[in-house]
């Protein structure tokens, strides 16, 4: 379970999230929904230990995140953030091997293959369209082994049928693990999630 | 694959070549084999010229080369920016005030082990400061370097033509990048300096490739961007430091050879590192070769040559790169 309890957060005078409890649990697929603004990705930065609560916690599997290192939260949850830096002439592969493979999931060839990602192997991600480069950061998130799976607008930028095969793979992925999914209001994907937790 | 094991080897052999060249060529011509003086006992001017002072100068030039080659890897790839290198970002200019400012003083002398720590310890400190005073990742960080390079290189002027002590004017010399005054001394107190550095950086280039998809994306695959870049400034301190101290501040090095191995071999740091450490070392083993033969009997400074064919190169990789690499915050 993802336990957040009574987290507050703050920039600079702006609070973006004002005592906030919410939990997640295994087997379930949850969307995070709000306006722009509302401390979505604020709530998957801070889930991910990438930023800390000004007060409050978040808890996973009963670890209190703030207290472990970046290594030891890696086994713990993944992430897909919205965004990542595609500077470097990696080849995919090469950029799916950044997940050590004694971390890396039991379904990373499906996962690769749903994301059509088979052909794109060897280009290199600096030239691939920014819908490729979504699918190939939302792969690097879902290979890598871990009991929750945070994917920050995983939609975005993919046509219908890679929205499709993405579902497909939440899916599946939450029979064994819990999922959320931060998505605008406007994918029409609510029917496919367990739950939905509205920021405002 | 194979073109990597053929850079490889390619490089030896070219690296050999070119330091038997230099213990043969210089302006006192050699009348003893090489050969002989290398391996058989041999004792006259020939030998001492040889072993005392191009050995330890064609040593120092395969070192330092290769440091400069990591220093340019790390670099980069720490500040996620094509241009950073430790002379346009201040580094070098800290590490040269450091060694001007410990041996006008009189603290020390010209390659001594202060000398390597004191020049180290500015270097860091420089680091920091730009870091600290940037207002951005991209053009402003590079900016920023360059206005407190600038601040540096004057003050470390100011201090050179202030000083009492004649001996401060035989550095300017040094100054412009040299490896005129190496000695084996000076090799002795820097180089477990630069070991320091190269130990680190490789520690370091292991998590670059994941720290290069933004510090989110490091974190969230387990590098800790901080983390990480406190070894990288201490990797970049440290091969700086011991560098500039024994041969002065020698730019484009560091910026060009990265991109070059680039294109060759792929953005993979680690093996980005280690031939960039190799290419390093050939480069500035010619460079010497040039500098000490091309106008003999005089000998011109090794930064002059490095410069002149560095910057043109520069202005040549930026009209081409994408301007994305730079743009990011």
């Amino acid at each position: 379970m993802i336990d957040i309890k009574r987290v507050t957060f703050s920039r600079g005078a702006n609070v973006i999230l004002d005592d906030f409890s919410a939990q997640i649990l295994n087997g379930e697929a949850v969307l995070l929904s709000g306006s722009n603004g509302a401390g979505k990705s604020t709530l998957i930065q801070l889930i991910g230990g990438f930023l800390t609560p000004d007060s409050g916690s978040i808890e996973i599997i009963g670890n209190d995140i703030s207290q472990l290192k970046a290594k030891d939260q890696a086994q713990l949850r993944s992430i897909a953030p919205q965004r990542r830096i595609f500077d470097l002439a990696f080849t995919v592969v090469q950029t799916l091997n950044f997940v050590p493979k004694k971390r890396r999931s039991l379904r990373t060839h499906q996962i690769i293959e749903e994301l059509g990602l088979v052909d794109l192997l060897d280009k290199k991600v600096t030239e691939l369209s920014i819908g490729q480069q979504q699918r190939v950061s939302l792969a690097l998130a879902l290979i890598q082994e871990a009991d929750f799976y945070l994917l920050d607008e995983p939609f975005a930028g993919q046509d219908a049928a890679s929205q499709v095969r993405t579902i497909n793979l939440i899916n599946e992925i939450k029979n064994e693990k819990g999922v959320l999914v931060v998505s605008h209001n406007s994918d029409n994907t609510h029917s496919w999630f367990d739950r939905e937790i509205v920021l405002n | 694959m194979k073109r990597e094991i053929g850079i490889y080897i390619g490089g030896v052999i070219l690296l050999a070549l070119l330091f038997l060249l230099s213990l043969r060529i210089g302006v006192l011509h050699l009348q003893t084999p090489l050969f002989d003086i290398l391996f058989k006992n041999n004792h006259g001017v020939d030998a001492s010229t040889v072993w005392d002072i191009r050995l330890p100068r064609a040593l120092g030039a395969i070192i330092f080369g290769a440091g400069l080659g990591f220093a340019g890897v790390i670099a980069q790839g720490i500040f996620r920016n094509p241009l950073a290198e430790p002379t346009l970002i201040g580094l070098s200019s800290g590490a040269v005030l450091g060694t001007i400012a410990v041996i006008s003083s009189g603290a020390a002398v010209y390659g001594s082990r202060t000398n390597v720590y004191v020049a180290v310890l500015f270097a860091a400190s420089t680091a920091l400061m730009v870091q600290w005073l940037a207002p951005n990742k991209g053009f402003g960080f590079l900016l920023t370097g360059i206005a407190v390079s600038s601040i540096l290189t004057s003050l470390a002027g100011l201090v050179i033509t202030s000083s009492p002590k004649p001996s401060i004017q035989s550095l300017s010399f040094w100054n412009f990048g040299s490896l005129s005054l190496l000695n084996s001394e000076t090799i002795r107190a820097s180089a477990p300096v630069l070991e320091v550095g190269i130990i680190t950086a490789f520690f370091v280039a292991r998590k670059l490739d994941i720290y290069s998809l933004g510090d989110a994306s490091s974190h969230y695959l387990g590098v800790n961007p901080k983390r990480i870049r406190f070894w990288a400034i201490i990797a970049l301190a440290f091969l700086i430091g011991a560098s500039v101290s024994a041969i002065g501040s020698i730019a484009f090095i560091g910026l060009l050879i990265p991109h070059i191995v680039r294109a060759l071999i792929g953005p993979a740091h680690r093996r980005l590192l280690s031939i960039s450490g190799l290419i390093g070392a050939i480069v500035l083993l010619a460079a010497d070769l040039v500098a000490r033969t091309a106008f003999e009997p005089h000998e011109i400074p090794l930064g002059l040559i490095t410069s002149l064919i560095g910057a043109p190169a520069l202005i040549i990789l930026i009209r081409r790169s994408r301007a994305q690499w730079v743009a990011h915050d």
